[in-house]
């Protein structure tokens, strides 16, 4: 069954007939070539696949595109603005090799901001807390967790 | 040198940070078809019908496949060994399977639709009649006369056996001081790693080329594959490697998809994309490590060992295309690992099943052998009441006697084990642990350390197989305007090989580091080469790239010579200048002798030299040996990195839930070329082998179908199972690598698999325990708590 | 990847909403977080063949004080649950309860009343709600009922919910002032679900003390440690409420995350520790 929808994506309104079998992380990479938003899983375990819906981080896997109608989606896309200046989180990544494979990434990224939005000094314990819902595979979250420091530490810096 | 040994992040990091990366999923071709399979129930059975109709009168269905099809128009699916050189056996194997399955998942058919949904919904309407047919669902069974047999042409379920013997084990025995005997078990898991297996293949009929895009390690080898399978010719077909989604072994070939897509795609005329999803991953996506292993260890009364027995017995499950079932001839062949033991005995059986075969997977085998030799070896300790330490340090191979033959015939090149362990032991603070979990005692806290040893051999060549070879290719170009670009036959599945790459090629050729380009993972583009696995990026690539770097320098050398009017020995080179020796004002830029070799051929500086300024050049390692005949011994490995580690652990004995407090390592794998990326990878390694010994596993029930089918089931490790690593290197460099690199990207992932049992068993000592069974579930551990507590009692 | 065709309606109001559930009947699937339901369909567990979302109805989502009780709009996500203000004074336990679910994109989708309905074993809800007394209130378009918690679930993943009824709100009697609680789980990794759960209460002054455990039956299960608690908290007090939660185990399963005696061990430890914790919370005041 098709359906059409309005979604605000990245700032962005816009009209999108979606298949009502469809989640949201399809509709993002398929409809909207949005391909950073990943799936690892595909049962929300992983977080590969995680974007923030009206503001607050989600596995866009287990969401149907249809019932983002209305709502406002963010994804990785959407928070640099060129590839010179990505977000502070994405710098203190790319600057603390806080990826490798960087498939799992876009959702740390996500869920980082999201921490740091709510919490912009966070322990080691909170940084692992907050990032648990993201498994990456081939870091051992270690220089995840250091990026997330030093993101934390620079966004209160240009703050 | 200015850039090897430099800390560097990866050159990848700000395309994937951004979500700019594109892995085989983002992919989209015009008319592009999607592929869903439909794989077997049962673990073993007979197909006796297909009937597809249902599926095709879908609307949006392009085509039902069937395993008559595959077998009346392809061959079987090329093996990765070549089994009869390896004295192993070999099977036939096709995309599809024609007649019967041998473990739940085995594709039998498959949709290909207009779009995934409705491909997948096609291919649940599939109806295949099966006639099930007994099961083997343990080596136990499989080993008993009278078994059913997985492949009933063998005449039994075992793929390979080996033997090996060194010295006079059975007089070491009867001269024994003391003996002790037991078995270690190590259960099935795997890498899952987070981008599932995606493959694509589009075919144009005008130039008859197939263009295959594949979540793969290994894009030259995958060519041979597909057009061995498909009978069609290599150069026909172009592999195209995107942004891999981490690998780690497990995306080494052939799968039954990846010639399936490539068929399809062919005869339909139209691009045929497969994405695996999780579920088919877990299922099929290749399986690792299951492995049961007997020893008997006779020692002297102060733990120096003088002899030693173990038996490998494998569960590989079906067998397959694939390399995996050699990580059980190569944990025999590893063994006894890092010790000097001079009558020893181990035996392989390698067992088939009904189960999903193993592929490769990071340790191949080695981190079984180190498990094993980390058990016998604090049995030892426990047996003479000596130190864990002070028994590895007793038995250790002497750093003064390398190159060492091992049992198996295997050529250590070089090491120093009593360096690294020591330096651990400083690290974790070993000599004051004691007082520590004393302190930690009196405040109702239990805390334990464990120890580990690894030893991971790398650089795998095996005899005439197409995937596993002791070389590597690479090509270096420089451009008129003095820019570089490598080529190279290795590839990255994301661990940034490229950028370890990129500093050996600067350093050689001595131009900065931002002036080279990395370009992999392409067969119409790249050199041949045989990619990613056994960590052979560094050693292979790197040392081919050196080797063709060294061509261009010499040759820009001779230019610069003449330019700066004095002899070709009197110049060097060092971040794009060439000098005169000495006097460094006296300089040429390089990019101005790049442009005098191109655009001044007939100049007086470059007249000599030939034109063009590009190298392809192969780099083939020594310390390999095939031909015991005449060689005198087989040795696969040409280099043998290790690792020391130490963890300390708080258990929580009434629940058998653990939290690791600290996590140590020293690693030596010769020249560190990058110690950032090194160390990165080694966090990924422990934490694969935290996964390992406590969290993840695959289990089956006695049906032989698998229970593990998510993310839910199969727990892999969050942030909160880890703590921050602390890592040092030692550098004791390889002789057979021009910079002494020795491979890195396995390291890691055995140490806790006994650590962890020994950092428990610490924490307790009141409790004498001794685990030989992982994983190390809170249940698992509980159960051994309880039960010891109730025999004190 | 979910490959059955389904109908979809994401209506604005509740009576919309009761409306189609009463037309639709066992053929409508009602979703809110779906951190559930989602990948339950995903692998073809379930095959809805209309999916109501409840989630686009904003008078479902609340969090009120209702004379001494309070009352939760079923479509409460986990994470506000957690952070409200006034369940923290008032229901500390479900806060507790509700930080610890899942993950943090987890939290912030899933829903009370969707995790309540679907009334998984291993889930952390129901341990706290029988603890606390709640009251489910279920509306349908002919009417509504009010189950208490200890009724609610009847069987593994089967509830009181008829078709047609739909979970609305969750009410809870305050806790009075000086009474402890306390959360304890076992996990096997973070963010995975529970292996055991206590979920523990002490009355004021220590008149009565009870605990919730989860995952030991195919419902929760709710213990009275009253009779235990004597003077104060000794080791045979312990041993005694440890006891109990063991028997109250009885009916646990094995899984592959623990097996039954395992499960029935760990309930008599966590209930323990539980009880112990919540105790020392109301003595600190
Ligand atoms: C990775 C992961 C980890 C998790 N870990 C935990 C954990 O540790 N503890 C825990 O408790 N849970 C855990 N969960 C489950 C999570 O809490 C779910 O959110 C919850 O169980 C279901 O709530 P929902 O709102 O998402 O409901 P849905 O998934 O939308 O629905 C669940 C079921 O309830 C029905 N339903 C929904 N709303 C209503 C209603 N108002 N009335 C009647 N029926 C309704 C649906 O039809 C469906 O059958 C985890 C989930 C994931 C993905
Ligand atoms: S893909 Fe959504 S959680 Fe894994
Ligand atoms: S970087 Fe590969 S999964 Fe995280």
């Amino acid at each position: 069954m098709k359906k059409s929808i309005e979604v605000t994506v990245n700032g962005k309104s816009q009209s999108v007939e979606v298949d009502t079998r469809m989640v949201l992380a399809d509709m993002l990479r398929e409809n909207l070539r949005l391909t950073g938003t990943h799936i690892g899983c595909g049962t929300g375990s992983c977080g590969a696949c995680t974007v923030m819906l009206d503001g607050r981080t989600v596995k866009s896997c287990s969401v149907l595109a249809a019932d983002a109608d209305g709502r406002s989606v963010q994804t990785v896309e959407g928070l640099s603005t060129s590839a010179v200046s990505l977000h502070p989180v994405q710098e203190a990544m790319v600057e603390n090799q806080g990826l490798q494979c960087g498939y799992c990434t876009p959702g740390m990224v996500l869920s980082a901001v999201e921490l740091l939005n709510k919490n912009p000094d966070p322990t080691e314990d909170e940084i692992r807390h907050g990032i648990a819902g993201n498994l990456c595979r081939c870091t051992g979250y270690h220089f995840v967790v250091t990026s997330i420091q030093a993101a934390a530490k620079s966004m209160k810096e240009g703050a | 040198m200015k850039h090897i040994g430099r800390a560097q992040t990866s050159l990848t990091n700000r395309q994937l940070a951004a979500g700019k990366g594109v892995f085989v999923s983002d992919i989209q071709r015009h008319d592009m078809t999607h592929m869903a399979v439909v794989r077997s129930p049962h673990a073993s059975a007979r197909i006796v019908s297909i009937d597809s109709a249902a599926a095709e009168a879908i609307p949006g269905v392009v085509k039902v496949v069937t395993g008559q099809e595959i077998k009346a128009n392809m061959n079987p699916i090329f093996e990765a060994y070549d089994t009869e050189a390896m004295g192993a056996k070999g099977v036939v194997s096709y995309a599809l399977c024609p007649e019967r399955v041998r473990y739940v998942g085995e594709a039998v058919a498959a949709v290909v639709a207009e779009d995934k949904y409705t491909a997948r919904k096609a291919a649940d309407l599939v109806a295949v009649e099966y006639e099930t047919t007994p099961i083997v669902s343990n080596t136990k069974a499989a080993l008993e006369p009278g078994s059913p047999l997985v492949e009933p042409d063998w005449g039994d379920n075992i793929l390979i056996t080996r033997d090996f013997v060194k010295g006079d084990p059975d007089k070491a025995f009867a001269d024994a001081e003391m003996t002790s005997s037991d078995e270690v078990y190590q259960h099935r898991y795997t890498g899952a790693a987070l981008e599932p297996r995606a493959y694509m293949a589009e075919y144009d009929p005008y130039t008859e080329q197939l263009t295959y895009w594949a979540s793969t390690q290994n894009p030259h080898p995958v060519r041979v594959f597909l057009a061995e399978t498909l009978g069609i010719e290599e150069s026909s077909i172009r592999v195209i490697q995107p942004h891999v989604g981490g690998g780690f072994g497990l995306k080494t070939p052939t799968f039954q998809e990846e010639p399936l897509v490539a068929y399809l795609a062919r005869s339909l005329e139209r691009p045929v994309k497969f994405v695996s999803e999780r579920t088919e991953d877990l299922l099929v996506g290749g399986h690792a490590r299951e492995m049961r292993l007997s020893y008997d260890v006779a020692f002297t009364k102060d733990g120096r060992i003088t002899g030693f027995r173990a038996k490998v017995v494998a569960d590989v499950g079906a067998p397959s295309a694939l390399c995996g079932w050699g990580m059980s001839f190569v944990c025999a062949y590893s063994i006894p690992g890092c010790y000097k033991i001079e009558n020893a005995n181990v035996k392989l059986f390698s067992v088939v099943t009904n189960k999903c075969p193993w592929n490769a997977y990071r340790g191949y085998g080695k981190e079984t052998a180190s498990y094993l030799m980390d058990r016998v070896l604090d049995d030892v300790a426990a047996k003479t009441g000596r130190d864990r330490a002070e028994v590895r340090l007793k038995n250790f191979i002497p750093p003064d006697e390398f190159p060492y033959t091992q049992v198996s015939g295997a050529n250590l090149d070089s090491g120093n084990y009593p360096g690294t362990l020591k330096r651990v032991l400083e690290m974790i603070d070993y000599e004051g642990f004691p007082a520590r979990q004393e302190e930690a005692r009196r405040e109702g806290r239990y805390i334990g350390l464990g120890i580990g040893q690894e030893l991971t051999p790398e650089g795998c060549s095996m005899p005439r197989s197409t995937l596993l070879g002791g070389y590597d290719g690479a090509t270096v170009r420089v451009n008129p305007s003095g820019q570089v670009t490598v080529l190279t036959g290795i590839t990255s599945p994301g661990n940034g090989n490229e950028t370890a790459i990129a500093q050996i090629a600067a350093d050689s050729l001595g131009v900065p580091f931002d002036q080279i380009k990395v370009i992999q993972g392409d067969t119409d583009i790249c050199p041949y080469g045989l990619g990613n696995y056994s960590s052979r990026s560094v050693i292979m690539g790197g040392s081919a790239v050196q080797i063709a770097a060294k061509d261009i320098r010499d040759k820009m050398l001779k230019v610069a010579a003449k330019m700066l009017e004095v002899s070709a020995d009197e110049v060097e080179v060092e971040e794009g200048q060439f000098s005169a020796k000495g006097a460094p004002a006296r300089y040429v830029l390089f990019k101005d002798v790049a442009s005098t070799v191109y655009r001044d051929c007939h100049g007086v500086a470059a007249l000599e030299v030939e034109p063009g300024l590009e190298s392809t050049r192969y780099f083939q390692h020594g310390n390999v040996y095939h031909q015991p005949e005449t060689q005198g011994r087989f040795s696969a490995y040409p280099s043998w990195p290790n690792q020391s580690m130490a963890m300390i652990i708080e258990i929580d004995p009434e629940t058998g839930h653990f939290d690791i407090l600290k996590y140590c390592a020293v690693h030596d794998s010769g020249t560190v070329v990058n110690p950032l990326l090194a160390e990165a990878n080694l966090h990924g390694g422990f934490l694969q082998g935290v996964g390992g010994a406590a969290h993840e596993h695959l289990v089956y029930d006695d049906d032989c179908q698998l229970l593990t089918t998510t993310f839910m089931d199969y727990t892999c490790p969050t942030a909160m199972e880890v703590p921050f690593f602390e890592v040092e290197h030692q550098e004791t460099l390889s002789p057979f690598t021009p910079l002494g690199t020795k491979g890195v990207g396995e390291s890691g992932v055995a140490g806790a698999l006994s650590g962890l049992c020994s950092a428990i068993e610490n924490a307790l000592p009141h409790l004498d325990l001794r685990f030989t069974d992982l994983p190390l579930s809170p249940n698992a551990v509980w159960n051994a708590i309880h039960e010891a507590e109730e025999k004190r009692t | 990847m979910i490959s059955q065709e389904f109908d979809f309606e994401a209506p604005s109001a509740l009576p919309e909403a009761l409306a189609l559930l009463a037309r639709h009947g066992d053929d409508a699937t009602l979703l809110s977080g779906g951190m559930s339901l989602m990948p339950m369909t995903t692998l073809g567990l379930v095959q809805p063949g209309m999916i109501i979302s409840l989630n686009h109805i904003a008078e479902l989502d609340y969090v009120r004080e209702d004379g001494n009780e309070l009352r939760i709009g079923a479509l409460t996500r986990h994470a506000d649950v957690a952070a409200d203000p006034l369940i923290g004074a008032h229901a500390a336990l479900l806060a507790e309860a509700a930080s610890l679910i899942g993950d943090v994109q987890v939290r912030n989708r899933g829903t009370i009343g969707g995790s309540i309905a679907h009334a998984d074993p291993a889930a952390n809800y129901l341990p706290a709600m029988l603890a606390l007394g709640a009251r489910l209130r279920l509306q349908s378009e002919a009417g509504e009922r009010s189950v208490e918690a200890k009724d609610f679930v009847k069987g593994i993943m089967t509830t009181a919910i008829e078709t047609g009824e739909m979970l609305t709100e969750i009410a809870i009697p305050k806790l009075a002032a000086g009474t402890g609680c306390s959360y304890q789980r076992l996990v096997r990794v973070e963010g995975n679900f529970a292996i055991v759960i206590a979920a523990a209460i002490t009355e004021p002054g220590r008149k009565a003390a009870r605990v919730g455990l989860g995952n030991v039956a195919p419902g929760p299960v709710l213990v009275d440690v009253s009779g235990h608690l004597g003077n104060g908290l000794d080791d045979a007090a312990l041993a005694a409420i440890g006891d109990a939660a063991f028997d109250a185990a009885a009916e646990a399963a094995s899984d592959l995350a623990g097996d039954a005696n395992y499960r029935r061990e760990m309930a008599r430890v966590f209930a323990r520790r539980a009880v112990q914790s919540a105790t020392d919370a109301a003595d600190a005041g």
